[in-house]
């Protein structure tokens, strides 16, 4: 019981912005009250939930977003040592990037922070990134998601050429492809072949999160 | 009445001949394309030194907007003589607030990328740029000296929200507001002071209003909560409406995104709003309803529809700008943010020959 409070106020923590001092103390709060680390991570996506739903209803906003991706990966480095197994077998990994073409990042760091703070293993591939870069890094690493964005319409034939670069490659099937921007709609990101389109981040790291987690049942 | 009596006319709530036509910005590849002259994106492209690059380039812009019949056009201060950028192996350069570019081929046309000032002891150890630097007014009175009060001349001073924003990056710029919104403040205060300077020599040097440029708002809402806003940025940015005022002109907005949840702060505060995007919750309608003797509004032509839609949609969306914000005056015709290089020119033009067809006044739509 004593830890679940503490855990509690862990996520409250996070939800209500708190300074990063305070939020690590309550961690290691939590840790002497014997919760358990994974219980930790339990709470971070919690409270990352939460903010993501005050955001949807204008009660948060970018700032606040930013701030509690922060505190989320603060906490997250906090608890790297104690899943040194763990780490080998981390929550997802991701493959994200700007398509080619376009050199805007401010949607996609936000997503690849937000991952990085739930404990997904993302690997930032930059901006204006080639499909053949995509299809390299998908080989190499085997994520189970590629995610794209692209704030300018000019980039949006790059990221069907980048599906369509998978699908060459034998992998569209080994991952799920996700696609955000702000010239994009759900229409097109079916039509190019993508398996969602995410409106926000917080959108895209929900649907990435049920594919993963959809991933990790049909494992067990 | 010429172009500028018409911008001149419209900022002043009065009906002109007819709907003003304008863009805050057209870029590079479509000014080529309306003048079929090249457009100098670098310094390795040409033997032009800076000043000449900035005249070359100026040149096709006023070209364009007379080919366009556009009734205003905007104009930059400069960089100061002898302003040297720190260049980096990748091709990226630092500008004066400490932001590093890249140049964009395509667009040609440079974006802030990365930042050189990351905490509050980098920006109290940076050289703080001065709005007095001999040069600064050099693009902005060759403009004016080229329209010779044909056209309207809109300073654009970029907003200290958006300055500081992209000097101390996203995440960076959001932690420290978090944790120490006084040094924010700070910042803030002294951006709107070189502000201040900038606009008292811009429409000295002859601008006709000043547009106050850079994002407070993406399409969820206001990018900060309306709390940090009004405490913080508002009042700043009403420093700055009050210096445009004294030297007799108007102080527009430019904006992305959803502003309702700050609107009434800013109808308050500012004499108008460019660009009303109807993407993000913008309704032009309910806008000039409720703020329209108040506020000049320009825009609220789908950009989005520019880029991805067809001619008739976008005379549609004209004409329904038209329709519900031109009757009274107080109202620009421009697309929702800018002529962006993937905006399709044809669906542009059909925006200006609608605007041209229906927007004579009396409004007959």
């Amino acid at each position: 019981m004593k830890s679940q409070s503490a855990l509690e106020n862990v996520e409250r923590g996070i939800v209500d912005l708190v300074t990063s001092e305070e939020l690590k103390a309550r961690v290691k709060k939590a840790l002497d009250a014997k919760a358990d680390p994974i219980d930790v991570i339990g709470s971070i996506r919690k409270a990352l939930d939460e903010v993501g739903e005050r955001y949807e209803k204008k009660e948060y906003f970018l700032m606040e977003l930013i701030v509690a991706g922060n505190l989320a990966t603060e906490i997250m480095n906090i608890l790297r040592p104690y899943f040194k197994a763990d780490m080998q077998a981390p929550r997802g990994r991701v493959v994200i990037g700007t398509v080619q073409g376009d050199l805007h990042d401010i949607g996609k760091n936000l997503v690849a922070a937000m991952l990085t703070s739930l404990g997904y293993t993302v690997t930032d591939l930059g901006v204006d990134v080639k499909p053949e870069k995509f299809v390299e890094v998908v080989r190499n690493e085997k994520p189970q998601v590629v995610a794209m964005s692209g704030l300018l319409t000019v980039g949006l034939p790059y990221m069907k050429t980048t599906i369509d670069a998978l699908k060459t490659a034998g992998l569209k099937d080994k991952v799920k492809t996700i696609v955000g921007g702000r010239p994009l709609t759900k229409e097109y990101a079916k039509e190019i072949g993508a398996d969602a389109y995410g409106t926000d981040a917080t959108e895209a790291v929900r649907i990435i999160g049920g594919w993963v987690e959809s991933k990790e049942a049909k494992k067990r | 009445m010429n172009r500028r009596d018409r911008a001149l006319t419209a900022l002043d709530h009065r009906e002109p001949d007819a709907v003003p036509i304008w863009e805050l910005g057209i870029d590079p590849p479509h000014a080529e394309s309306i003048t079929g002259k090249q457009w100098i994106g670098t310094s390795k492209e040409t033997n032009l030194d800076r000043r000449g690059i900035e005249r070359h380039n100026a040149d096709i812009m006023v070209e364009c907007h007379n080919k366009l019949d556009f009734v205003m056009i905007r104009a930059i201060s400069s960089d100061p003589d002898g302003w040297r950028p720190q260049r980096f192996p990748d091709g990226t350069f630092t500008d004066e607030w400490g932001r590093i570019r890249m140049y964009d081929p395509r667009t040609k046309s440079t974006i802030p990328f990365r930042t050189l000032i990351k905490t509050p002891e980098d920006f109290e150890a940076m050289a703080f740029p001065d709005a007095h630097a001999p040069g600064r007014m050099y693009g902005l009175e060759y403009v004016v000296k080229r329209v010779k009060g044909d056209m309207a001349v809109a300073a654009e001073v970029r907003a200290p929200f958006a300055t500081a924003w992209e000097m101390l990056g996203v995440t960076g710029f959001c932690q420290i507001l978090h944790e120490k919104p006084q040094f924010i403040r700070k910042v803030i205060e002294k951006m709107t002071d070189f502000n201040i300077e900038l606009i008292k020599m811009v429409v000295d040097a002859g601008a006709d209003m000043i547009v106050s440029n850079g994002d407070i708002a993406e399409k969820n809402g206001p990018m900060v909560s309306p709390k940090y806003f009004d405490q913080i940025f508002l009042p700043n940015m009403k420093r700055e409406v009050e210096a445009a005022h004294k030297k007799g002109v108007k102080f527009i907005k430019h904006t992305d995104g959803d502003l309702n949840l700050i609107l009434e702060g800013l109808a308050n505060t500012v004499d108008g709003l460019h660009s009303l995007d109807p993407s993000a919750s913008m309704d032009i309608e309910y806008v000039k309803e409720k703020y329209g003797k108040r506020l000049v509004l320009m825009g609220n032509v789908s950009v989005d529809k520019l880029c991805r839609g067809t001619k008739d949609e976008i005379v549609k969306d004209t004409k329904r700008c038209i329709r519900v914000a031109a009757p009274g005056g107080g109202y620009f015709l421009n697309s929702s943010n800018t002529w962006y290089a993937d905006a399709k020119l044809e669906n542009c033009m059909a925006m200006v020959e609608t605007g041209r067809k229906f927007g004579k006044y009396p409004i007959k739509l």
